[in-house]
């Protein structure tokens, strides 16, 4: 029931941002010089911000652009948790125990300073578009450790249950018993971390953003619309200000009860 | 337990964003108590030994000195010294001191302490950045023919000289006290890191007004580091700072609308805000972006398609000045009033680059060998305003074809690129100018200098009019006639507005938050802006809350 309630709030998000997007006359970038902060009006559903950029078409590209990236980026970093995690339960126990050190020394990293100092070596010249893509590529690069013990210790047990055994005994080889039997059953574990991943992805890019290290301006992203509430000037000019942090935390709030959900059910 | 690590860590990162929202706290003011936020710890309370903001600031609360710069009118006043004389050929300088002159700690200062403090300024070993200005330090002699003499002998003419004292604190001789003995109006009591600084009034200052009674009127002064903005006016509001200096636009119209009383546009300030590009044969460029940067018509055109009003308006919110100069027209001695700038007009923009060579395909515009002109702009994070212009800049060039990146970095990952490295294609950033005579910008305009920004450390002038800057530059340095200097920075001043190697965008306004319980303040325009006069600046009654509003 939550759950059911949880996918109908997010496909009205995606589906009103969307219509935002088409329906406006503004695109995410010009600025309207005359209509600094401009209250909310006809022409300016949401009103302005300090350049005079549409802020409900910046709020509605912000939640496609941030839902996108976080969900290609956490389902890559999945898949490679996954291909680690499979790697390490399907070798030889030296070798499976010292790929999950590898991960756990990964894991250690003071991760956030690494995704900075990754983040601040792109070239000067990205593009906007080349940044929102870096940036969650650099996120799923180093979000997979912790996924792949999670998916190590499950395949584990599954290498030695019956149904595996008499795969092997029929001649399955390794790939196809992965592919055929284990990824299936695995499920239960890919899909939360995914349903983790997302959120928390969601947060890190506007984190970075805050510091000025996620997608590049002019292309709006959760970060950069979040900085707007680093100026208390700006606060008191307009309540709009404060629209992009509410429609985050209820996108996060949906998209932890998915996870919540998915937890329960396993 | 690994999601809720993950969420907490990074929703602690949104909570920093978040958390100048709330109010700060700040200590106790005692009675007669003047209070401000200073944005850094000092570095040094050594006087000798000042190269930050919040260390000179400590020095020109405690520093007892022979002249000073009446901030306002913008002339030489004694101070320590009764009088002073400078010979014909500017090379010898008698101080004479007042008599009675007292230590805080009660003790005689005589010229002896004079000549001990001039000459641990001149010291190498002292490292003192006041040393170099009077260009050969090693060279200068320090005499003191009785206790109230000092008779200082250079090697060669400098410009100005007499400023130079207003730096250089009078300290007990042999007894360096780091602020806690001085001859200036405070001295330096209780000192929290990272907290706050405390100091009280000099008992033994010499000045006193004109009904006779001794100054500095105030008990006492509490400067709170600071570097929260939000939490500083927050507690301007609450009563608890006096005064704020520099305040961002943003928060001047905000408590303009709370408070107007307590708020000043002074206008025009000395600092500049200006965008360049990297001309430098060493910077790690592709050859066909150095050829677009090192091009005058390019230069020109940018600047031609830039819309300073409305940097000013959107950016600034209106508390700025449009900008084509190195020196603001609030330095009237110096600005060049017949100054021939750059006319904004887009079509102007576009018919040079196309003289040059340049053309446009859809929106994009290519130079003539086929590349898309696509360069990034790097300026500093953290700075509204700066950002805002950043952005204007996009969108303005993006008119012309341009496809222009913004990159915000933090200030040591900046200076690193601009300074070290050279890896950037333009940056946008301000200059702060706290002194008006230009032989203080030496070492931005001399070609050979680190700082000469745009293309640093040249072995020779690459280019005719660098020399040209370079020896009008020298010229003034070197003239004893005013009008000979004027005409020269004249000069330096043209060849920079023909050549823009520098695009000046904004002066920003100096802009100033003063409590009504203060009286005596005379806001001015060279630092310290409101403080100058510290000494004849009487607090009122404190109250819970921001008297005025």
């Amino acid at each position: 029931m939550k759950t059911r309630l949880s996918s109908v709030l997010l496909l009205l998000l995606i589906l009103g941002s969307s219509l935002v997007l088409r329906a406006s006359r503004y695109d995410y970038k010009t600025q309207d010089r005359d209509a600094i902060l401009a209250p909310a009006t006809a022409q300016h559903w949401t009103g302005t911000d300090d350049l005079g950029r549409d802020r409900a078409v910046r709020v509605a590209a912000a939640l496609l652009i941030g839902l996108t990236g976080a969900g290609l980026a956490a389902a890559l970093t999945t898949a490679i948790a996954a291909a680690f995690g499979l790697l390490a339960a399907f070798s030889r126990p030296s070798s499976g125990s010292a790929l999950m050190f590898l991960s756990e020394m990964f894991l250690s990293l003071p991760w956030f300073f690494l995704l900075m100092m990754v983040r601040s070596q792109l070239p000067l010249t990205a593009s906007p578009a080349e940044t929102a893509v870096a940036t969650f590529l650099i996120l799923a690069g180093l979000g997979w450790p912790a996924c792949a013990r999670a998916i190590y210790r499950g395949a584990l047990e599954l290498r030695s249950a019956e149904w595996m055994i008499q795969g092997r005994m029929c001649g399955l080889r390794t790939g196809q018993l992965i592919r055929r039997h284990l990824l299936p059953h695995l499920r239960f574990l890919l899909l939360p971390q995914f349903l983790v991943c997302m959120p928390a992805f969601l947060v890190a890019e506007a984190n970075l953003g805050a510091l000025g290290l996620g997608v590049g301006e002019p292309l709006p992203s959760w970060g950069s619309l979040l900085l707007e509430l680093d100026n208390s000037a700006l606060l008191a000019r307009s309540g709009w200000v404060y629209l992009p942090i509410a429609l985050l935390v209820l996108v996060l709030l949906i998209l932890e009860s998915f996870s919540a959900e998915e937890h329960i059910n396993v | 337990m690994y999601k809720y690590l993950r969420l907490n860590l990074a929703l602690a990162g949104m909570a920093a964003v978040l958390a100048s929202f709330a109010e700060g706290q700040s200590a106790p003011r005692l009675p007669g108590e003047i209070a401000w936020a200073i944005h850094s710890d000092p570095k040094t309370f050594d006087p000798a030994k000042v190269d930050e903001q919040a260390s000179e600031m400590v020095r020109y609360l405690t520093g007892g000195v022979l002249l000073r710069i009446n901030r306002k009118t913008q002339e030489l006043e004694p101070q320590l010294a009764e009088s002073y004389h400078v010979s014909q050929q500017g090379t010898e300088i008698e101080f004479r001191l007042r008599s009675g002159l007292r230590f805080s700690d009660g003790s005689a200062l005589t010229s002896g302490d004079v000549a001990w403090s001039l000459e641990r300024i001149l010291a190498p070993s002292t490292g003192s950045v006041v040393a170099d200005e009077f260009l050969l330090p090693a060279q200068v002699r320090v005499e003191t023919p009785d206790r109230v003499s000092v008779r200082i002998h250079l090697s060669k003419r400098v410009i100005g000289v007499e400023k130079i004292f207003d730096q250089i604190a009078i300290e007990p001789a042999n007894r360096p006290s780091e602020g806690r003995v001085t001859s200036g109006p405070f001295t330096v009591t209780d000192y929290k890191r990272g907290q706050y600084l405390r100091m009280s009034r000099n008992a033994y200052y010499w000045q006193r007004d004109s009904a006779g009674r001794q100054l500095p009127y105030a008990s006492g002064i509490r400067l709170d580091v600071q570097n929260n903005r939000e939490q500083e006016i927050s507690l301007f509001e609450h009563g608890q700072y006096d005064l704020i200096d520099g305040l961002p636009a943003d928060f001047f119209s905000l408590l303009e609308r709370r408070s107007p009383e307590s708020v000043h546009d002074l206008g025009a300030s000395l600092n500049t805000e200006q965008l360049w590009f990297n001309q430098s044969l060493a910077a790690p460029l592709p050859e066909y972006e150095r050829a677009w940067f090192r091009n005058r018509s390019f230069r020109v055109a940018v600047s031609e398609a830039i819309h300073r009003a409305d940097l000013v308006r959107i950016a600034y919110d209106g508390h700025a000045t449009p900008a084509y100069s190195f020196i603001s027209p609030a330095n009237r001695l110096w600005y060049n009033t017949r100054l021939i700038v750059t006319r904004e007009s887009s079509t102007d923009a576009d018919r040079l680059l196309s003289e040059s060579g340049f053309h446009r395909s859809g929106n994009q515009l290519f130079d003539f060998a086929g590349h898309a002109v696509k360069f990034s702009i790097v300026t500093n994070a953290g700075n509204p305003a700066r950002q805002r212009m950043a952005a204007l800049i996009q969108q303005d060039l993006g008119a012309l074809g341009m496809q222009v990146m913004i990159v915000a970095l933090d200030f040591p990952a900046l200076i690193e690129r601009l300074m070290h490295k050279q890896d950037y294609e333009a940056c946008l950033l301000g200059l702060s100018d706290t002194e008006p005579d230009p032989s203080s910008m030496m070492n931005l305009w001399l070609s050979s200098s680190p700082n000469h920004q745009w293309n640093p450390s040249e072995k020779t002038p690459e280019t005719d009019w660098e020399a040209e800057i370079d020896r009008q530059m020298q010229l003034q340095a070197s003239s004893a006639s005013q009008q000979a200097r004027k005409t020269s920075v004249d000069r330096v001043q043209q060849i920079v507005a023909d050549q823009e190697p520098f695009i000046y965008l904004v002066y920003p306004n100096v802009l100033e938050a003063i409590s009504p319980r203060l009286t005596g303040v005379e806001p001015s325009i060279m630092a310290p802006a409101l403080v100058w006069n510290i000494e004849r600046i009487r607090p009122g009654e404190s109250s819970g809350k921001a008297e005025g509003r």
